[in-house]
């Protein structure tokens, strides 16, 4: 069964990069368009559409185990797994980000159009919420630079409520904090502002709204990742702001970090690591000040499977709900973010696997080494890096080990593939 | 006001044609002179007269659905509004949610919680699977849960917008629902309950015969303030119960109503029945009344109808599986209600006695209702109906105190001190057997 689908899913990513090859120069098709075709056409022509049994036909309650959510996502205007991997690199990125890269007297420029607006989103199968965003999404679009970079958004507030960009970087002008008390302060409705950070230091970050009141603006949706790759020219230079060491760098251990660095950074070799941004987040559907749907990346059980006999031990992926696929030999990389709000912390736990862990990712030599489970409060974040090469393929869990959130929606499966 | 003088001429106007409209009063007071078709301007027939302001509302009703005048002035949406009225538990692996839309708009209903898990469902309406309910609709929301008995689960309905409704399952315990073992059983406990204490209670019709006037007044005036007694328990229960009724079938005025009702067709039976059988007391003074056992009679089915709600109790937690019962509780429940046999018969002291069958038809309409309440708080209970059935007891328990004051006070008086010992006492009886009773 399991071979099966592989070969399938095989077959269907083959036809995704194709067909995505094959439209990429035409402007009028937007990528994402695409893909979301592919999903439902592949899908159903290999006959593992969670919806070919038809949504309205009683489910086989015995078959179900009963828990989970009901139902798949009707909404093709956000997907989780297009999320995960998608950088905004000044390069590359969003189609519906306008991005460029560009020298200044002697530095790099790394600009971005961002604005914030009102958008319902579905966070569960059925379920909206009207959500604040930025660029139309929760979470917001994904910047990433390498350390030294200029940072520059060009923001713009299309929301009657008055918003800001602030930057989890250090940042060494106060008007770029993007706090009511300095700069602009709040960017009212129709109105601009252009932020600009130097984007330091390596590691993984975060940015988010900072108008009051700041519980309803960081819940309501608007936050999004910040990705600074070391330099390893800097790295080079100065291993010792790289790690937590005191003792003497001979010049192996200075040559592994610079490694350590290069697989970091998009402008040398991180493309030999699946990488991926999880923004662990919450939503309070009904004003109670408690989160009704737990997830990463927004939508509930979107990394799970769509359908499981616990009888027998299988599982069939969904269409809008199934795995993250991910390939034994390559390496994976978590940008793990939490910006969930009402609970004091949040938590990433891999089953039958161990992890290093990177806090705020502003080192190269992990924090916590061989590790299954971590927590983070609000704001923290982390690199997890994840080995499967020696793990048989199949499915393994991960979620947060606050058992409540993870039923509620912030439990995921990596489908390890051969 | 400064420019008064349009609003005079519109006053004046206004008092030409009041003084019309009195003319045509006058004319049509005179009752049997003048020809009823034609008492209207323009020969219009009266009863188009009656007809008018109707069809005038429809007509402005109409306009107003064709063309709203505040579609500029739409002040948001009215909130969602989803009643779970009551919860079964068919087995340990199954949770079942009755719910109704007590809301002006559908809703519809996207996940289901339990315990804070999103947990399968499937919900059904009018027998058809569905995830939406019109308002007023009624559905079932069936979750394969697997529980433990005695643990609490939570659930939350949650809507499309986010909106949820939450329930406690308190204590849970399996529902036995409904099977012919249940029926038999609510049966049995209806005779023990409802039957044996009221024929019981009426094997005091002997010993009532042989009393003076002065006791027999005490023993009706005793029946009165046990009726009282349960007047004010069933109203009570049925206020709480409406809680339970879903926000638009208005559950405490439906109560009210059903008071006012019950009482009101009592007494329109009652005066009817009187007017029918003593043609002398047409002109209805006070010193009619119904005869005794017509008072009997009605006596009975006011306490026929609290039996029924109390036997609606009785089936519902036992369907609810809320209850066990046991053999105290039978047994308060005989002592509890031995007491209305005699309420029942003492109407009919006086005089001739009843053939036995009315004895036996008295007897069966006073307790047996506790049988067919028990069947159907068992099969399908509701709030909605339990409150609506405490409440006709009520008025119809009323309506009979009233008819029995009138009945000592035609043969003697009601205020003496005898009476009002015997109706304390009949209140103080109540209260005492009532600990007895606690579901």
């Amino acid at each position: 069964m399991t071979g099966k689908r592989s070969d399938a899913a095989e077959l269907t990513s083959h036809l995704t990069d194709r067909l995505v090859d094959a439209v990429s120069n035409d402007a009028e098709v937007s990528r994402r368009a695409v893909l979301g075709g592919i999903g439902v056409a592949g899908a159903g022509a290999v006959g593992l559409s969670g919806r070919s049994r038809a949504d309205d036909t009683p489910h086989d309650e015995a078959s179900h185990g009963g828990f989970g959510p009901v139902g798949e996502f009707d909404s093709t205007d956000f997907d989780p797994h297009e999320f995960l991997r998608e950088f905004n690199t000044g390069f590359d990125g969003a189609d519906d980000l306008p991005q460029r890269v560009y020298e200044r007297d002697g530095e790099r420029v790394r600009e971005f159009e961002l604005y914030a607006s009102l958008k319902t989103i579905e966070i569960a199968p059925g379920v909206e919420f009207p959500a604040w965003t930025y660029q139309g999404q929760v979470p917001g679009p994904t910047l990433r630079a390498t350390e030294g970079d200029i940072i520059r958004v060009k923001f713009q507030n299309r929301q009657s409520h008055p918003h800001t960009i602030h930057p989890h970087v250090k940042n060494v002008a106060p008007e770029m904090d993007g706090v009511p008390q300095n700069g602009p302060g709040v960017v009212e409705q129709g109105e601009e502002f252009v932020y600009e950070w130097r984007a330091q230091p390596a590691g993984c970050h975060l940015y988010h709204c900072h108008s009051m009141p700041l519980k309803e603006h960081v819940h309501r949706g608007l936050y999004g990742a910040i990705i600074v790759d070391p330099d390893p020219e800097r790295v080079a230079r100065n291993p010792r702001d790289y790690v937590n060491y005191q003792g003497p760098i001979p010049d192996s251990y200075r040559e592994d970090l610079v490694e350590r660095a290069e697989l970091r950074n998009h402008e040398y070799r991180a493309d030999e690591v699946d990488e991926q941004v999880m923004v662990m987040n919450g939503f309070d559907t009904n004003f109670d000040g408690d989160n009704e749907v737990y997830a990463a990346n927004t939508r509930a059980f979107a990394y799970g499977v769509g359908d499981t006999d616990p009888t027998e031990g299988e599982w069939e992926a969904g269409d809008t709900i199934r795995p993250i696929q991910v390939q034994r030999d390559q390496p994976v990389r978590v940008y793990l973010i939490n910006t969930i709000e009402f609970d004091p912390i949040n938590s990433f736990h891999t089953h039958s696997q161990f992890f290093d862990y990177y806090d705020h990712g502003t080192t190269l030599q992990p924090t916590h080494k061989t590790v299954d489970t971590v927590m983070q409060c609000q704001a923290q974040r982390g690199i997890v890096e994840l080995d499967y090469s020696d793990h048989e393929p199949g499915l393994y869990m991960f979620h947060a080990h606050q058992s409540e959130f993870a039923e509620l929606g912030w439990m995921s499966f990596f489908e390890v593939q051969a | 006001m400064t420019d008064g003088e349009p609003t005079d001429h519109g006053v004046s106007d206004a008092g030409g044609i009041i003084d019309e409209e009195t003319t045509a009063e006058e004319l049509t007071d005179g009752g049997t002179a003048t020809e009823p078709g034609t008492d209207l301007p323009l020969g219009i027939p009266r009863w188009v007269g009656a007809l008018v302001p109707l069809l005038l509302l429809a007509l402005v009703v109409g306009g107003f659905v064709l063309f709203p005048p505040f579609a500029g002035v739409q002040s948001g949406e009215p909130l969602p509004e989803l009643s779970v009225s009551h919860v079964t538990l068919p087995n340990d692996e199954t949770i079942v949610l009755h719910v109704t839309n007590s809301g002006a708009e559908p809703v519809t209903v996207s996940q289901v919680l339990v315990d804070d898990a999103y947990w399968n469902f499937r919900m059904t309406a009018g027998g058809e699977e569905t995830r939406t309910l019109a308002p007023m609709q009624s559905g079932t929301i069936t979750i394969p849960y697997h529980w433990t008995p005695g643990w609490d689960l939570e659930t939350a309905i949650v809507l499309d917008s986010g909106a949820t409704f939450h329930t406690d399952i308190e204590a849970p315990q399996p529902s036995p629902g409904v099977t012919g073992d249940v029926l038999w059983t609510l049966a049995v406990v209806g005779v023990f309950v409802g039957v044996i204490p009221v024929v019981l209670g009426m094997l005091w019709f002997p010993f009532m015969q042989g009393l003076s006037d002065r006791w027999l007044h005490a023993v009706l005036v005793f029946a009165a303030g046990v009726l009282a007694f349960l007047a004010f328990d069933a109203g009570f229960e049925a206020f709480e119960i409406a809680e339970g009724v879903p926000g638009a079938f208005e559950g405490p005025l439906l109560v009210v109503t059903a008071i006012f009702g019950a009482a009101l067709l009592v007494q329109a039976v009652s005066a009817w029945q009187t007017r029918r059988t003593s043609p002398d007391g047409a002109d209805g003074g006070d010193h009619a009344g119904p005869t005794p056992l017509a008072l009997a009679y009605l006596v009975a089915l006011g306490i026929g109808l609290h039996n029924l709600a109390e036997g609606l109790a009785i089936g519902s937690s036992f369907a609810l599986g809320r209850v066990s019962l046991g053999a105290f509780l039978v047994i308060g429940f005989m002592i509890h209600n031995v007491t209305e046999g005699p309420a029942v018969v003492a109407p009919v002291a006086r005089g001739e006695r009843p053939s036995l069958a009315h004895f036996a038809a008295l007897g069966v309409l006073a307790g047996g209702p506790v049988i067919l309440g028990g069947w159907i708080g068992g099969y399908a209970f509701s709030p909605t109906l339990g409150a609506l059935f405490l409440a006709l007891g009520v008025g119809a328990i009323a309506q009979v105190n009233w008819e029995i004051a009138g009945m000592v006070r035609r043969s003697g008086r009601l205020g003496t001190a005898t009476n009002l010992v015997a109706f304390l006492a009949g209140l103080v009886v109540m209260y005492a057997t009532d600990l007895l009773v606690t579901l």
